[in-house]
């Protein structure tokens, strides 16, 4: 990961991501709430409920950053340390669940308009409830709903894409330096917000996309890097453990690599000594390395060709409809789910319509995707499918 | 002799005593040696397999008077090794063929044959002899050879002698210990197991009070040096690596493997407690050092076997704090003033780098020594006119010819970070310039690069400045020696740390070819153990007796370790990026129909309200 002291790449991937998903949803009520009372008569009304949305924001980000504060809190407080030992497949394991979330995130980026739709549709909803007279017999709690939507949507909202963030942060954030967050962070977070309000503001829809292409490919060139990386610091740890000692001492020349799995090896350029200078963000950014192995230049062709096939899928999914093999276990995997979830909650089970068509379900499109890193056995990534369904 | 008294006379009998006197004078001492595995346990801890002399050991101390002749006929009994053995620090004059390290002046000896050393040895002091193939001698084939000398200026200084040697110890057997691979990739050399003092952990010096004692410690080690004294002693140095020297006060020696000195202790007027005599090794040298392993030896002056032994305390944390004294600073007995004007300066350089294979390998310059497929006395023998010509010596033993009665002067600057005993068969050496000295400023030079002998700006070179045969190349640092190549042969020039001999630290030196071509004689024995081995004894460095300047096929040094880009790194980058731009690319396509079916969308919601509205 470079461990570059002053900016955390990945960490500005996930804020921005989590800060763009917050904002959208802010914008669609927003949107609709100017849309529908933004006409004179009620602007009391209006002002009422864009206040509740902004109020529901405001609290959702205290509260996240207080429990985020805690638990990032948490995290160093048990000491980094204790891993450090076994620090080279700590780094290594972190890159690679950071490679794998950055790869599903940057697939739900690209199609972030769709998830402004998503959200008319949720809101749309939530609001036919408090059309429909029959669902308010529920008590006071449904009730409190209907009446202050406004502020609930956004609060949960915001909630719980920063607790997420959070949790992405703290996870991936471990193997790196404390110093390395605050600008990584606040660049998030400004990138996410500024991109959110150019979309609120409508922008022009293919500027917009070419932005977020532009954008998902660099996130994925982070993710093709931090996967070899991952690769090359379980190597290294194998070498360590071979040499006795941190290859490191030996400095970046002879003796740091096993010549045997070495493609290629360049004297200068390391981004793991000194910090890496200039080295240390090519590093993080393109997953450079002045000293390539096997395993890590094939991990890094093998990471892209999966991307290939998994957009490759994707892209036939949305022109011919759904897959052969991975949509009807994908269903599969859905129904066992909901049929856990009821069993759990003790209500009665529901056969769902997950075959719902891709081309108005972001939902589905994390799917495939969730469906091929599936394969790469990344069980976090539920998390993250969960998170935006 | 008999005969010759017999014919009477005064003179004739005159002459016969003479003749009886040069007799006596000039003995030839003659051993039979079978060498063999034995079975020894010199530190207590383990038992193991050493290298034995007629199934003994510790081996025999060899014992001459200076003019005798000795003639060892070794017999290797090992069965699964080759030997040979070095007389270390004997000149050979005359007899390179005796000298011993193989490939270099014989063949190794193959188990079951034999190979006779026969020379005469006109010098004095304290030596030692060793096995000179591979690393054979750390498995116990090494002791001491004495050179007794009646003209001796200390002789009436003393009244007994003792020989001391010192050792480090390894319980594995040194073909076992495979070290020079890519797991090592710092070429951290082997830590010994133990320390020994004449081959045991302690040994009492048995003295009477009042008495002075004549010490000759030798360190017979493969790797590391010793610090010395004796607790509440001074003592004076009359010799070092057999040559004489004023007597000078000292109270701590540094003596690294291979370097001999010899002490007169004068014995205390008191029996009341014996004085421990400390052997301390220099871990300094040690890569690690190991929680059990026992870095400081005591042994005892002994005087009074009923009293307590105690154990030396150490009076420093670490022994580089020690303060030995300066071999620079030593003064020959014999006043030989300094060689000037060099007509051959070799400069070359201590490096320690990894090459091909991953391992680490010592080099002189970019040569680290390679030995040659016929032993370069052997080449010398067979080339004739091509003799004084390097070349055929091989590029991997870095050869240098000289020429008779030359004065030759040797830079060696230390491109590495630790210390090297350097030894030079066949000659001692004056010892004429060396940065850092012994002392605290030993280790200086580590705090920044490498400092190289700058010749234009030095310090002033002793007017008679010190000889041996052994010298130490300081950290980082230094030395200069010089000395006149007035005894043909082939000689090694090499450390003696016998890890960084096998990594290649070592040349050679081809001196006056033309006159070992006139002196030397080879015994059909010699060429019979070549023979044994398959090894070619006539030809260049490649065996190559046709064409003397093709050294095609000689053996070679592991290729370097290839820099950067090579082919396979270039088509892994670019199939990397490749790789990465067709991803780019399918991401972006996928991007680019989300802008289409967007525009598909917006029209057909736009139709459907138009179509609402109408």
């Amino acid at each position: 990961m470079g461990n570059n002291p002053v900016f955390a790449v990945t960490v500005f991937f996930i804020c921005f991501r989590e800060c763009l998903e917050t904002t959208v949803v802010v914008s669609v009520l927003l949107a609709f709430l100017k849309q529908s009372l933004g006409g004179g008569e009620d602007q009391k009304t209006h002002k009422r409920l864009v206040k509740q949305v902004w109020l529901g924001c405001g609290l959702g980000l205290f509260v996240c950053l207080a429990v985020g504060c805690g638990m990032i809190g948490a995290f160093y407080g048990l000491g980094t340390d204790s891993f450090s030992s076994t620090e080279d497949i700590w780094e290594g394991v972190l890159g690679i669940i950071a490679s794998l979330i950055i790869t599903i995130m940057g697939a739900a980026l690209l199609r972030v308009s769709k998830l402004q739709d998503k959200w008319r549709v949720k809101l749309a909803k939530a609001l036919e409830h408090e059309r429909n007279p029959n669902e308010s017999r529920k008590g006071r709690f449904k009730r409190w709903m209907e009446k202050y939507v406004m502020f609930v949507l956004p609060f949960v909202t915001v909630l719980r894409e920063g607790l997420e963030a959070v949790i992405y942060v703290g996870g991936v954030g471990l193997g790196l330096p404390a110093t390395s967050f605050p600008l990584a962070v606040v660049c998030g977070l400004a990138a996410g917000i500024l991109v959110g309000y150019l979309i609120y503001k409508g922008g022009r829809e293919t500027s917009m996309q070419i932005f977020l292409i532009i954008s998902t490919c660099f996130l994925y060139l982070v993710a093709g890097g931090l996967f070899s990386r991952g690769v090359w610091y379980f190597e290294n740890n194998t070498w360590n453990h071979v040499i006795g000692g941190d290859s490191s001492e030996t400095g970046s020349g002879a003796g740091s690599y096993d010549i045997d799995q070495s493609i290629w090896h360049v004297n200068c350029c390391n981004p793991e000594l000194g910090g890496g200078g200039g080295w240390g963000i090519f590093n993080a950014l393109l997953g450079w390395t002045n000293s390539a192995t096997y395993g890590s230049v094939l991990a890094y062709n093998f990471y892209w060709i999966c991307v290939i096939i998994a957009y490759a899928c994707m892209m036939y999914r949305e022109r011919r409809g759904h897959l052969p093999y991975i949509d009807p276990a994908m269903k599969k995997i859905q129904n066992f789910k909901a049929r856990s979830r009821a069993f759990v909650l003790r209500r009665p089970y529901q056969e769902e319509d997950t075959t719902s068509s891709p081309d108005n379900s972001s939902g589905a499109l994390e799917q495939s995707v969730f469906g091929k890193e599936k394969m790469s056995g990344a069980d976090f990534s539920a998390n993250v499918k969960q998170a935006n369904t | 002799m008999a005969m010759a008294a017999s014919l009477g006379g005064f003179f004739l009998r005159l002459a016969t005593l003479l003749c009886l006197f040069q007799f006596v004078q000039a003995k030839t001492v003659s051993y039979d040696w079978n060498v063999t595995w034995v079975n020894a346990n010199p530190d207590g801890l383990m038992e193991r397999k050493v290298i034995g002399i007629n199934g003994e050991w510790p081996l025999p101390i060899v014992e001459v008077d200076k003019g005798d002749r000795l003639i060892v006929n070794v017999y290797n009994g090992l069965g699964d090794k080759d030997t040979s053995v070095h007389w270390h620090g004997m000149f050979q004059n005359g007899t390179n063929g005796m000298d011993g390290p193989s490939m270099v002046t014989q063949c190794p000896i193959p188990p079951g044959h034999s190979f006779t050393y026969n020379f005469t040895i006109n010098q004095n002091g304290t030596y030692w002899y060793h096995c000179h193939t591979g690393n054979c001698y750390p498995d116990g084939h090494r002791q001491a050879l004495i050179v007794h000398d009646k003209d001796a200026y200390f002789n009436e200084m003393y009244d007994k002698e003792y020989t001391i040697t010192m050792s480090d110890w390894y319980h594995e057997l040194i073909e076992d210990i495979n070290w020079i691979r890519k797991a090592n990739p710092t070429g951290a050399e082997p830590v010994p197991q133990a320390f020994l003092m004449n081959d045991m952990t302690s040994a009492n010096i048995s003295v009477k009070p009042g008495e002075t004692y004549l010490l000759r410690l030798i360190n017979v080690g493969a790797f590391v040096a010793q610090y010395f004294y004796i607790e509440d002693h001074t003592f004076k140095i009359v010799e070092v690596d057999g040559v004489y020297t004023d007597p000078t006060e000292a109270s701590i020696l540094y003596i690294a493997v291979a370097q001999r000195y010899t002490i007169l202790v004068e014995a205390k007027n008191s029996t009341e407690k014996n004085y421990p005599i400390v052997m301390a090794a220099d871990s300094q040298l040690l890569d690690t050092i190991p929680s059990d392993l026992q870095l400081n030896i005591t042994s005892w002056l002994e005087y009074n076997a009923e009293a307590a032994h105690p154990q030396a305390v150490m009076t420093v944390d670490d022994v580089s704090n020690l303060d030995p004294i300066d071999d620079m600073t030593l003064v020959p007995h014999d006043r030989m003033e300094l060689l000037t004007d060099p007509d051959v300066t070799i400069d070359v350089t201590v490096i320690m780098q990894n090459l091909g294979d991953g391992a680490g390998y010592a080099f002189l310059n970019n040569i680290s020594y390679t030995m040659p497929k016929v032993p370069a006395l052997y080449t010398v023998l067979s080339s004739g006119n091509y003799s004084t010509d390097a070349t055929i010596y091989g590029e991997y033993t870095q050869p240098t010819v000289l020429k008779k009665n030359q004065v030759v002067e040797i830079i060696l600057n230390n491109g590495d970070t630790g210390s090297h005993p350097f030894h030079l068969h066949g000659h001692n050496f004056q010892l004429v310039d060396r940065a850092p000295g012994y002392g605290e400023h030993f280790y200086d030079y580590l705090d920044g690069g490498p400092v190289a002998y700058d010749a234009s700006n030095h310090g002033d070179f002793p007017q008679y400045p010190m000889r041996r045969d052994t010298f130490i190349l300081p950290p980082q640092g230094y030395f200069v020696i010089r000395f006149v190549a007035d005894n043909p042969g082939v000689w090694f020039f090499h450390c003696h740390i016998d890890w960084h001999l096998s990594q290649g630290l070592g040349m050679l030196l081809i001196e006056a070819p033309e006159q070992i071509q006139e002196q030397e004689q080879v015994s059909s024995q010699a060429y019979d153990n070549c023979r044994a081995k398959d090894i070619p004894f006539e030809g260049n460095a490649a065996a190559n007796t046709k064409d003397w300047l093709d050294l095609t096929g000689q053996n070679k040094q592991v290729d370097w370790l290839p820099a950067g880009f090579t082919t396979k790194g270039i088509v892994a980058l670019v199939f990397s990026c490749v790789s990465a731009f067709l991803g780019m690319a399918s991401i972006s396509m996928y991007g680019a129909t989300g802008i289409e079916s967007k525009k598909v969308e917006t029209a057909a919601e736009g139709e459907n309200s138009a179509a609402r509205d109408g």
